[in-house]
């Protein structure tokens, strides 16, 4: 299975929320890593035919997947940046619903529905209102219909968004175990998300894709060195404004800042091992700490 | 999945609310109908009462004018009722003696007002025009029919119509089989007064719930699964449709079978083949029976709401937006009833054309809009029954349409 983009652009009137993306996607995790408003979830949308490029094309082992239609929503599974549902409906029945708009039959659903709620831990509230479920538990049902149809395709968009960390290493570990035998498209703002879990990083800024590759690759090509450096508390805020600070800790000889530069900021500061976060924030600069960014 | 679908709409606990409603006003109409005006008996004492029991004596002093409406039947009526103006009772100003004479007149009263009409003008209505009859005059009773219509085509409504138009109406009064069968009808009286009340309320109450189908894969934000899964641009959209549709049609039936049941079950379902004329349709032009025009009521009824409520579909599929799909309804249901108030030839005839039109067969019956199609001049009915059904079949692919293209930016 390869799902490819070629020079994907999207405009709405003057904007422009996709800017020439190509990328080629094979079975495995992929990380979209961009701020809020970097057309993650524009691009997220194009691949699942709910919007339409204005320029380039999108193929699924060479076919336009425009043209192939049902046959590509059949093998595709979703889970939207805002997950919404039917609140009056228990876990169970909107299962069965989505399962039977997906095309899957009545007892195979049941099959599939029920396994499904056994593997997102759903199954002892299964008859429990959609509406009463937890963030968490909400988002685990979001991610049982998204495999309802044991999809080709996974596209996951901001899924850990709003969880507590127990929950979102949770999640994490079930699409790690998901994303056999698929391709597994996973955007988030959050770094932690997708160092673990993905075998090529895309980092979109602006509505382009600035660099891709593997976690090493992208931390080898990042054209920046990590520096641990401490200074006293009333130097610290000098510092903040002459370079990018990654990180501070307070202590009681001062603060040991983290700061990303390509030389060593100061006499005696000592050269640390890049992170993805690092790279994160190089890039997308201040708009990194929006939210809960580099959590 | 369109189990499913059904799930989705009564598992809404707006939509259960407004079914319950929905079941409340129904209740409170029935208990109109069957306790409104003209359902009392008043006894020989001149105390009025009401309930179930005095219908039943009021049906079977009714029953005694039973039958073909004669010459000799209709002068009987005349003499009884000089006879009971003569009476010290009828003349006086205390109310229970005035009671007791009412009392007397309660068994002819359906039979006098049809001879009120009858000798009155063609748009009044005189209640004491018996009192100056004769028995003699009873021969004119149904000629007086034809004649007042002749003398309004000929004055009052002299440049309304073509003289096509004219022969037409006046061929259909000749045509009307005469004698009238008289028998008891206030079951069908009642039924037909508050049918259209509850054929609004089903709209209007429905529209909430139907509104929902479409606006609230939106609303919820459960669009873009829906649009993104394997049927979520064919089957799953005629699903939703069918789902409104069915569950519109069924109760429809369910709410106008209850209403039928209770109104006629209390008041009695005699007089199905009574003409409409005998009271309801005095003026009418179209020569049927109360029981065709109980089925033009239910078939109307059904169909208007259909309309209304897939309008109200497309609406909802078109602006992604239950509130504003809300008010298509009750814009069609009450807008014509604030324009009627001009009174514009040509506006009166579109009003006529308009679906609320189907949600009050019986007043639609009576109205004196005519339309020439094909050469072949009708009344209102005839082309409301084709166009709505024309133009609801059209919405159903319609509606499908639109919202398949909804969910694509």
């Amino acid at each position: 299975m390869q799902l490819r983009l070629e020079h994907v652009t999207k405009r709405f009137r003057e904007t422009v929320a996709v800017s020439d993306v190509s990328v080629t996607m094979e079975n495995g995790v992929y990380g979209l890593l961009g701020v809020n408003g970097a057309g993650k979830t524009t691009l997220m949308r194009i691949l699942c035919t709910l919007a339409v490029p204005t320029e380039g094309r999108i193929t699924c082992d060479g076919e336009d997947i425009f043209e192939m239609d049902m046959r590509y929503r059949k093998i595709l599974g979703y889970l939207p940046q805002d997950f919404g549902f039917y609140p009056d409906l228990c876990a169970e029945d909107y299962l069965m619903y989505v399962a039977s708009i997906k095309g899957l039959r009545p007892a195979a659903a049941k099959k599939r529905v029920e396994e499904l709620l056994h593997r997102v831990g759903l199954y002892s509230v299964r008859r429990r209102k959609m509406k009463k479920l937890s963030g968490g538990m909400k988002r685990r049902a979001g991610i049982a219909q998204a495999m309802l149809n044991d999809p080709k395709i996974l596209v996951l968009d901001e899924p850990t968004a709003g969880l507590d960390p127990n929950e979102r290493v949770r999640f994490r570990n079930l699409i790690s175990e998901l994303s056999q035998e698929r391709i597994v498209l996973l955007s988030t703002h959050i770094v932690s998300d997708v160092s673990y879990i993905a075998k090529r990083l895309f980092l979109m800024k602006d509505g382009r894709i600035v660099h891709q590759g593997s976690m090493e690759e992208i931390l080898e090509h990042t054209p920046v060195r990590a520096w641990l450096c401490t200074v006293s508390k009333e130097r610290t805020n000098a510092c903040l404004k002459k370079w990018k600070v990654a990180n501070i800790r307070a202590g009681s000889g001062g603060n040991e800042l983290r700061v990303l530069s390509d030389l060593p900021p100061m006499e005696g500061a000592a050269e640390a091992e890049l992170t993805l976060e690092d790279v994160f924030l190089y890039y997308f600069g201040e708009k990194a700490g929006d939210d809960d960014a580099l959590l | 999945m369109l189990y499913y679908e059904f799930r989705k709409i009564l598992s809404k606990t707006g939509n259960r609310i407004a079914l319950l409603a929905l079941l409340v006003l129904l209740g409170v109409t029935c208990y109109f109908a069957v306790n409104g005006y003209g359902t009392s008996y008043t006894d020989e004492q001149g105390v009025s009462r009401q309930g179930i029991s005095q219908v039943r004596k009021l049906r079977e002093a009714r029953l005694a004018w039973e039958g073909p409406l004669t010459e000799e039947k209709l002068a009987a009526v005349i003499r009884k009722h000089a006879a009971v103006i003569a009476t010290p009772e009828y003349n006086s100003k205390d109310a229970t003696e005035m009671n007791i004479a009412y009392s007397w007149t309660q068994d002819y009263q359906d039979i006098r007002q049809m001879i009120c009409r009858a000798f009155g003008e063609f748009r009044s209505y005189d209640y004491y025009k018996i009192d100056s009859l004769s028995p003699e005059d009873a021969a004119d009773f149904y000629p007086n029919r034809i004649r007042a219509l002749r003398t309004w085509l000929d004055t009052e409504a002299k440049d309304m119509y073509t003289e096509e138009e004219k022969e037409f109406l006046l061929e259909r009064y000749e045509q009307l089989e005469t004698p009238f069968y008289y028998t008891w009808y206030l079951g069908w009286d009642k039924l037909f007064e508050y049918g259209p009340t509850i054929q609004m309320i089903f709209v209007l109450v429905m529209s909430f719930v139907t509104a929902g189908i479409f606006a609230g894969e939106f609303s919820n934000r459960a669009d873009a699964v829906f649009f993104t899964s394997y049927h979520g641009r064919k089957k799953a959209v005629t699903a939703k449709l069918w789902a409104g549709v069915l569950l519109s049609a069924a109760l429809y039936w369910i709410v106008w079978g209850l209403y039928s049941a209770v109104v006629l079950g209390a008041l009695g379902a005699d007089g199905a083949s009574c003409q409409i004329q005998v009271h309801v349709g005095w003026k009418s032009f179209y020569n049927i029976t109360y029981g065709q025009l109980y089925l033009l009521m239910s078939f109307g009824g059904f169909l208007g709401s259909m309309f209304l409520l897939l309008l109200n579909m497309l609406v909802s599929a078109w602006t992604r937006s239950a509130v504003i799909a809300v008010t298509a309804p009750f814009i069609m249901i009450f807008l014509p009833s604030f324009l009627s108030n001009l009174s514009v030839p040509w506006l009166s005839k579109l009003l006529g054309l308009l679906p609320d039109q189907l949600l009050q067969m019986q007043t639609s019956v009576n109205y004196f809009n005519l339309y020439e199609i094909g050469g072949r001049i009708m009344g209102e009915v005839e082309p409301l029954f084709a166009l709505y059904g024309v133009l609801s079949l059209l919405l159903l692919p319609t509606v499908c349409a639109l919202y398949r293209r909804a969910g694509r930016g």
